[in-house]
This record gives structure tokens, C-alpha cells and sequence, in this order.
């Protein structure tokens, strides 16, 4: 116990007495999490910005005005099987016309024409969401069948495919992207710090070997610069925490705009706190310790 | 006290430093190691710190064979021998209070016994003025005194000093090696390596002369002969 207590001492006096070493080493730090950060707010921005393209698209399949309630009950039946569909709504003869009327009721030769038909001339619709957009592909294929020609009148699918398929490969583009990104900047981040502690150890080696020649157990050497990392550590990620926090309220009233349901990044961070800065704390607690340990390998060969 | 018994070291590149030495060192001994540079000197005080390990030998320090000693064992080693350099090595960033204490405390020594300890090792050399001191703020002379301290701390039966006068004038030079004669005069060893004709020839001790790593000669009340 009286060991860890000097080791503790130790650690903050060499923290205070090399003031400027300790404050870059915090800095650069935060700047590798900030960057972190910064790419994962990307990443849950561009899925939310896909989840809200998805979203808007649909497939709706209009029956001939002839189908039967049993025959669309059928087929929506046979849609709610496939495992790839969440949402099907049905609109019913009557619904479709008064949607109709509702939408053109400044249009008065559309309305005008409907009733010089007298009767109803639209069929149920029936409007089928599914998990990917790739999905619908295989639903619409699915109604592709001889039997249901004769119920079916149109499938409004063919319109979004293109569209779907863009949006896939932008998805897919920026996910590969945004992953190679996050490798190429944490290897960066991992070579910045490593130096950094190395400096600061490299700039200690004469007390290293002082310590040694006093009669210091390699515990007592290390102890200090492992408490220093996980100093390191909780400094970085709350001056992190607290930027990225000031960064996100500014942010939102942005992207409120930008992006529908009222999606809040800040509300993000709060419901995902624990597990995103717990990953980050964790992952430089490794790095400062892995690049202390290192560096002070061959110091401790006195 | 410390026996030498066919000690040879030769280093990585391939240099011998050091050839079949015998030596023996009783306990209380006053001994001065001369020789010109290279004569491996401090390579004799580094394999007796365990700093270095000795290719062909074997070297006991109060009957502890230390050319098989483990590296954990080490800081016990060198808590056991007090060192002094030429060059202090003092903790830049400590004051001389905080140097000297640290040596106890990285034994587990308890914080009432070090306030005992250190402001007695500082009155031997002369330095409860400076107690408050940063290295940076001392003379030379001061330094070196604060090192001896430092060795003084665990009272050693052994104090090796290697060239502790080398950066010093002759005042404190003088203070210094009075310092380590008034120490020897307690019952500790001292080995004392060093360039300086005028101290050896002044202390009248034990003098042992090296010269291309092999011991030439021997001599109780020896003088510098080089």
C-alpha cells in the first residue's frame, strides 16, 4: 500500500514537474479521439441519411379495378410470408377514390370526368415496404406469375429500381470509405502517441537509470509512467467528451433540418456514451500503455 | 567482504575489459583502484553493482555469489552498496531532501524513519543548509556531497565511488574525500576508483593499479605509480 501511494505521488510530481511534455501528450491525444469521433458521427449520419432514403421508397401494387377483397387478401397474404417484408398497407376501392378526389379537388375536369363515369374506376392498392431496398426485386419477381396478371394492373417498383440501386453503391462506397479511413487514421494515431510517450520516456532515461542504480524495482519505475498512462487516458477522453458535446448542440439544430423524425446527434451520443467512449477510453488506455511499455523496455536494462 | 576470483569480462564487440582479476577486499578496507582510461575500472565497478555480468569468474560480496544473481535481486544488491559517480547522478527534478529520500523510499521504508534518516546523512556531508535545493542550484562540490548522502542512506558496509573527485577543484575535492575517509572511519568499506595522484598519494591507503585490464600491483600505504 505504501509502495502504490509513493508510485501515485510519483506519477502526478513527474506529471506536474514535466508540465508541457504531459499537456501535448493530452492534446494529441484528444485530437486522434476528435477525429474518431468525428468519422463515427459520419458514419451514424450517412446511415440515418440512408435509413431516411429507404424509408421514402416503397412498392405499390395497384390491382385491377375487378379484384375482389378475396383475391388482394390473398396476395397480400402471400407478400406478408416472405420474411424480407415489414409493412404492408392496403387501401381499399373506395379509399383509392377518395384519395383521388382529394388530391385533384382543385381540378375540376379531373373530378368532372370521374363522375361522368359513374362508377368507381380504381382498383385496391396495395403499398409493401421491405427491410433492404434490394429486397423489393424479389417480391415484385415473386408476383410475376401468370395467376395474378389478371388481378394485378401495375407495380410501381420499376420507377425507384435505378434509384435504389445508386443509392446501394453510394451506400456500400462510403461504408468501405469511411473504413479504411478509420484504419489508416488510428494506425496515425497509434505511430503519434507512440513517439510521444517514447519521447518523454527517451527525455527520462537518465532518471530511469538513477532509479536502477538506487536500488528501484522495475515496478517501482514503471508504476508512475502506467499510472501517467491511465492519467493520460481519463484527461484525454473528458476534455474529449466535453468538446464533442459543445460540437453536437451546436451541430443539431442543423441537422434537424437536414434530416426528418427529428434525429438528434446529441441524443445519439447520450443512448451510446457508455459503449462509445468506454471503446475509445479503453483503446487508448491500451495504446499509452502498450507504447509505455515498449519504450521503456530497453530502459529497464540498466 | 569482497572477493574477486578469476574475473574476466569481455563486451559484445569483442574488447576484453577486464582479465582474470583476483582481488580480495577485507570488511573496513580503504581501497584506490588506479589506472589510466580503459584499464577497465569502471567496468570493475559496474560488475560490482551487477550492472555487468562477468564472463569467466566469480565475484562474492559477503559470501553472495553475485555472477549468478537474479535480476529481481538486484535492486537488494545495489540497496546494500552505496554508489557515487563522477557525474552525481542526482534526479534533476528533486530537491536534494527528495534525492536522498528517494533511495528509501523505493526500499519501503516508512515515512517516519526517512524523516529520521535523511536530515542525518545531510549533517555527515554537511548539507542540512540545502536540504530544500534543487541540483541545478548547488556547486559541484555540493552535488557530489549530496550523492554520498544518497549512498549513506541504507549504511552500506560498502561504498564505491567511481571518479567522485573527476568534475571537482581541489576544495572540494579535499571535503569530498574527507567525507569518504570520515565514512570508512565508521567500519565502511570504500572503494575508491580514481585518476587523481594527489589524493591517492595523500590518503596513504591501499592502492590497486590496473592497466590493460589486468592488476599490476597491490599495495597496502601504496602511492600512484602510473
Amino acid at each position: 500500500m505504501l509502495s502504490f501511494l509513493r508510485i501515485l505521488k510519483f506519477a502526478f510530481q513527474d506529471l506536474w514537474r514535466n508540465f508541457s511534455l504531459s499537456f501535448m501528450t493530452v492534446f494529441i491525444l484528444v485530437l486522434m479521439l476528435l477525429s474518431v469521433n468525428t468519422l463515427w458521427s459520419l458514419d451514424v449520419l450517412t446511415k440515418q441519411a440512408v435509413e431516411a432514403v429507404k424509408k421514402q421508397i416503397d412498392v405499390s401494387i395497384y390491382f385491377v379495378p375487378q379484384a375482389t377483397d378475396k383475391n388482394v387478401n390473398e396476395i397480400k397474404a402471400y407478400v406478408e410470408m416472405f420474411p424480407e417484408v415489414v409493412d404492408i398497407k392496403l387501401q381499399s376501392k373506395a379509399d383509392v377514390l377518395a384519395s383521388f378526389r382529394e388530391q385533384h379537388k382543385l381540378q375540376k375536369e379531373a373530378l368532372d370526368a370521374l363522375d361522368e363515369l359513374g362508377a368507381n374506376p380504381f382498383g385496391p392498392t396495395m403499398v409493401i415496404k421491405t427491410r433492404e431496398p434490394k429486397d423489393y426485386k424479389k417480391i415484385i419477381e415473386a408476383l410475376d406469375v401468370p395467376e395474378y396478371e389478371s388481378i394485378i394492373e401495375a407495380k410501381s417498383f420499376d420507377n425507384h429500381e435505378d434509384a435504389i440501386e445508386r443509392l446501394q453503391n453510394i451506400t456500400n462506397r462510403i461504408e468501405r470509405i469511411g473504413f479504411g479511413l478509420t484504419v489508416l487514421f488510428a494506425l496515425i494515431s497509434f505511430l503519434i502517441i507512440f513517439n510521444t510517450i517514447r519521447v518523454a520516456i527517451t527525455t527520462q532515461r537518465v532518471e530511469i537509470s538513477i532509479k536502477r542504480l538506487v536500488g528501484a524495482n522495475n515496478w517501482f519505475i514503471r508504476g508512475p509512467y502506467l499510472i501517467e498512462s491511465v492519467f493520460f487516458t481519463i484527461a484525454s477522453v473528458v476534455c474529449t467528451i466535453g468538446l464533442v458535446y459543445l460540437a453536437l448542440r451546436w451541430i443539431d439544430p442543423y441537422l434537424a433540418v437536414v434530416l426528418p423524425n427529428g434525429f438528434s446527434l446529441t441524443n445519439y451520443f447520450y443512448s451510446n456514451m457508455l459503449m462509445l467512449f468506454g471503446v475509445q477510453a479503453l483503446a487508448v488506455l491500451l495504446l499509452t500503455v502498450t507504447s509505455s511499455a515498449l519504450a521503456m523496455r530497453k530502459q529497464l536494462k540498466v | 567482504m569482497i572477493k574477486l576470483t578469476g574475473v574476466s569480462k569481455i563486451y559484445a564487440t569483442g574488447t576484453p575489459a577486464v582479465r582474470n582479476l583476483n582481488l580480495h577486499i577485507g570488511a573496513g578496507d580503504f581501497v584506490s583502484i588506479v589506472g589510466q582510461s580503459g584499464t577497465g575500472k569502471t567496468t570493475l565497478v559496474k560488475m560490482l553493482i551487477a550492472e555487468e555480468k562477468p564472463n569467466k569468474g566469480t565475484i562474492e560480496i559477503g559470501g553472495w555469489d553475485i555472477t549468478k544473481i537474479n535480476s529481481s535481486d538486484i535492486p537488494y544488491l545495489r540497496r546494500q552498496i552505496g554508489v557515487v559517480f563522477q557525474d552525481y547522478k542526482l534526479l534533476p527534478q528533486r530537491t536534494v531532501y527528495e534525492n536522498i529520500a528517494f533511495a528509501l523510499e523505493v526500499a519501503g521504508e516508512k515515512k517516519h524513519r526517512i524523516h529520521q534518516v535523511v536530515p542525518q546523512v545531510l549533517e555527515i556531508v554537511n548539507l542540512s543548509h540545502k536540504a530544500d535545493s534543487y541540483p541545478f542550484q548547488l556547486s559541484g562540490g555540493e552535488q557530489q556531497r549530496t550523492a554520498i548522502a544518497r549512498s549513506l542512506v541504507h549504511r552500506p558496509k560498502i561504498i564505491v565511488a567511481d571518479e567522485p573527485t573527476g568534475n571537482l577543484d581541489s576544495i572540494n575535492t579535499e571535503e569530498v574525500i574527507s567525507i569518504l575517509k570520515k565514512i570508512n572511519e565508521f567500519g565502511t568499506t570504500i572503494i575508491l576508483v580514481t585518476h587523481n595522484r594527489e589524493v591517492v598519494n595523500h590518503l596513504r591507503r591501499r592502492v590497486v593499479t590496473m592497466h590493460a585490464g589486468e592488476i599490476i600491483s597491490d599495495e597496502h600505504d601504496g602511492k600512484y605509480k602510473l
